[in-house]
């Protein structure tokens, strides 16, 4: 997740037209899914409880939302641990 | 026209915020349409807020309004008024001193299924929002064009308006860019062409550039498609061959069909799409 709002805000472009853009990308993204950006917070911490149940995570999960067009994906990440 | 054979179309002009340009759209696509032949229909839904009579100059024509013809007060024929400058130009106006839910999108529906046989193009003048105004006006509707400046609050309604079209089953939504500056576009100060396509991912129609002709032309109650020297006018009689199918190219924009290749590239990515 906050690998997502780093590439926003890291935006290489400092033009009000690139913050514009930057702005827009992240409040389209939350629009679209009825979300607030706290509620993604809440989601990656119940799947890695839940993945946490049954498997041993090794290393830092990571979620994150990619968009392709109008659509939005979530895209997990959670190294598991081997015997 | 007089060979007309096939329905007409209706086509919806929406936007989500107000004032980007809906009612200067439809007045001067319509009156395009209507310049190369088509028989054309405009019909304003923003009741209580009528301004379409007032762009195309034609206020004073106006004797019974949409809320009468469903109403039964005076037929649907009696409530047209005809445009002499195009005369296959029509318009049906909304009522001022009266409500958005005084009509329902039963009664829309049934009102252009009266009109879809005499016409080849039925325009609906949406009201800003997303209230009941914009579900009488997307109920009847077989076509969507969104409406938007290059403007973060303008985009993100748009990307609303798109979201609730695409929910009610639209297949075909298509965006139309209004009061674009190139020099802010260059110097980094607006929101590109490219950029609106990439936020909101639909097909564009039309890009319309700020020109204050447009503001004189609507002081004199004049389609601006009138005016051989204007962009604009350039830009909305583009937009009527579009609709028309014909391929018209984009000038100063040629961006954009790299745009659509990323867009149909991403498209493919997610099955069911
Ligand atoms: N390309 C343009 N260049 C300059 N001025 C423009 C342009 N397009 C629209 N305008 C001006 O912007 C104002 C709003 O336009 P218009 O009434 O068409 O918007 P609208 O979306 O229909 O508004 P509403 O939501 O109130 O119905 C008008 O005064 C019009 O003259
Ligand atoms: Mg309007």
């Amino acid at each position: 997740m906050l690998d997502f709002f780093k590439k926003i805000f890291n935006g290489e472009d400092n033009s009000s037209k690139g913050q514009a853009n930057n702005r827009l990308r992240l409040v389209l993204t939350h629009d679209r899914l009825g979300t607030s950006t706290q509620l993604m917070e809440v989601i990656q911490k119940e799947i890695i409880e839940v993945i946490a149940r049954h498997v041993e995570i090794e290393g830092t999960p990571d979620v994150k939302i990619i968009t392709e067009g109008r659509r939005a994906a979530l895209d997990i990440s959670i190294p598991l641990k081997g015997r | 026209m007089d060979n007309k054979t096939a329905e007409g179309q209706v086509i919806v002009v929406t936007s989500g915020k107000g004032g980007v340009g809906k009612t200067t759209t439809v007045a001067n696509v319509a009156s395009a349409l209507a310049k190369l032949g088509h028989k054309v229909m405009v019909m304003d839904l923003d009741i209580g807020l009528k301004k379409l009579d007032l762009i195309l100059g034609l206020e004073n024509r106006v004797i019974y309004d949409i809320v009468q013809v469903i109403e039964g007060e005076c037929t649907l024929k009696q409530a047209l008024v005809k445009d002499k400058r195009f005369p296959e130009l029509h318009m049906l106006p909304a009522a001022q001193t009266r409500n958005k839910d005084d009509i329902t999108p039963e009664q829309v529906k049934e009102l252009c299924a009266q009109l879809k046989p005499e016409f080849d193009y039925i325009f609906i003048d949406c009201p800003a929002g997303i209230e009941q105004g914009f579900r009488n006006a997307i109920a009847a509707a077989d076509r969507a064009i969104v409406v938007t400046n290059p403007e973060v609050s303008a985009v993100r309604d748009a990307d609303r308006i798109i979201g609730m079209l695409e929910s009610a089953n639209f297949k075909d939504i298509k965006l139309v860019v209004n009061r674009i500056r190139n020099d802010m576009v260059k110097s980094g100060d607006m929101l590109s062409i490219e950029d609106l396509m990439e936020h909101l991912c639909i097909d564009l129609l039309g890009v319309v550039p700020e020109d204050k002709n447009v503001v004189v032309s609507t002081n004199k109650g004049e389609p601006i498609i009138l005016n051989d020297h204007s962009q604009a006018a350039t830009a909305f009689n583009n937009i009527a061959r579009r609709i028309l199918g014909e391929q018209v190219d984009f000038p100063t924009f040629e961006e954009i069909s790299f745009w659509n290749k990323v867009k149909s590239l991403g498209r493919n990515l997610f099955p069911g799409n």
